[in-house]
């Protein structure tokens, strides 16, 4: 029985940690597109930011981070709002239509990095 | 937010109660943090329960560390349910959608019913049992559901962000 439930325990702590870390799995990593240009809609929200931009081609929607982590990385709701020029680094998804997940972005000559 | 979820979800999304929490910069994360701990106690609590249903801590009566640890689970569960109720609503129209998300309401659904058969059914023959006692085939069954399907609703509730 001891033996059972040490068993379970591990595979439970196992597959945790396994999970622990947020995938992004839904992202093409080997396909990084930068999307520049101004900032159409503004959402400072969690559980992520989202910024649309217009780009060149389209308007892309950006994911950005959770607002706490956006604030300590000085990537305030100002650095991101309507109608600031962005430079966004990313990756394209994979199931949502011009969707991508930045990396870092640029504003005025600063980078902030958003991972 | 998506237009293809059911009304009350694209309304419940669309609330100033939803948007307070994703606005807050402290509540969406305080919800995960309260979401996790509230799943600490009670996996703990329903692990004791099931293990005593299978045979195991054979020293204890089981009918009294049953007693005892189902009070836990249900402020536990309540936790969950308050927290999760958070999360959710901040995203209701993706989430409603969400495969993983509907597999593990039905999962929980599941639980509760063996809760239920547990209730009705094979508590009769666990509360007077003394320690040491031979568990019945079909408290052991009940143990072994539970154990088998909260662990599921556990890996479907981390699994909801990748599907």
């Amino acid at each position: 029985m001891i033996r059972a439930i040490t068993f379970f325990a591990a595979l439970a702590l196992l597959s945790g940690a396994a999970l622990a870390h947020h995938g992004w799995g839904s992202y093409d990593a080997g396909k990084p597109v930068t999307v520049a240009g101004p900032i159409v809609t503004s959402k400072f929200e969690n559980p992520h930011a989202t910024i649309t931009v217009r780009g060149t081609d389209k308007v892309w929607t950006v994911t950005l981070a959770p607002t706490s982590r956006m604030s300590s990385r000085g990537a305030t709701e100002k650095v991101v709002a309507v109608g600031n020029n962005v430079s966004a680094y990313g990756y394209p998804s994979t199931v949502e239509k011009d969707e991508m997940r930045a990396e870092r972005i640029t504003v005025d000559g600063k980078t902030y990095e958003l991972r | 937010m998506t237009d293809q979820a059911p009304a009350i979800f694209i309304a419940l999304e669309g609330s100033s109660f939803a948007a307070a929490i994703r606005q807050s910069l402290w509540l969406y994360p305080a919800a995960n943090v309260g979401h996790i701990i509230a799943l600490v106690f009670f996996a703990g609590s329903v692990a004791v329960m099931d293990v005593r249903l299978l045979g195991g801590l054979a020293a204890t009566a089981p009918g009294r560390v049953i007693g005892r640890a189902r009070w836990f689970a249900i402020g536990a569960l309540a936790g969950m349910a308050m927290t999760g109720f958070l999360l959710f609503a901040a995203e209701a129209s993706h989430v409603s959608l969400n495969p993983v998300f509907q597999l593990k309401l039905a999962l929980i659904g599941a639980g509760l019913v063996n809760v239920g058969l547990y209730e009705f059914g094979a508590k009769r023959e666990v509360e007077g049992l003394p320690p040491g006692a031979i568990m019945p085939a079909r408290a052991r069954i009940v143990g072994a559901v539970s154990l088998l399907v909260w662990i599921a609703v556990a890996a479907c509730g981390r699994s909801i962000a990748y599907f």
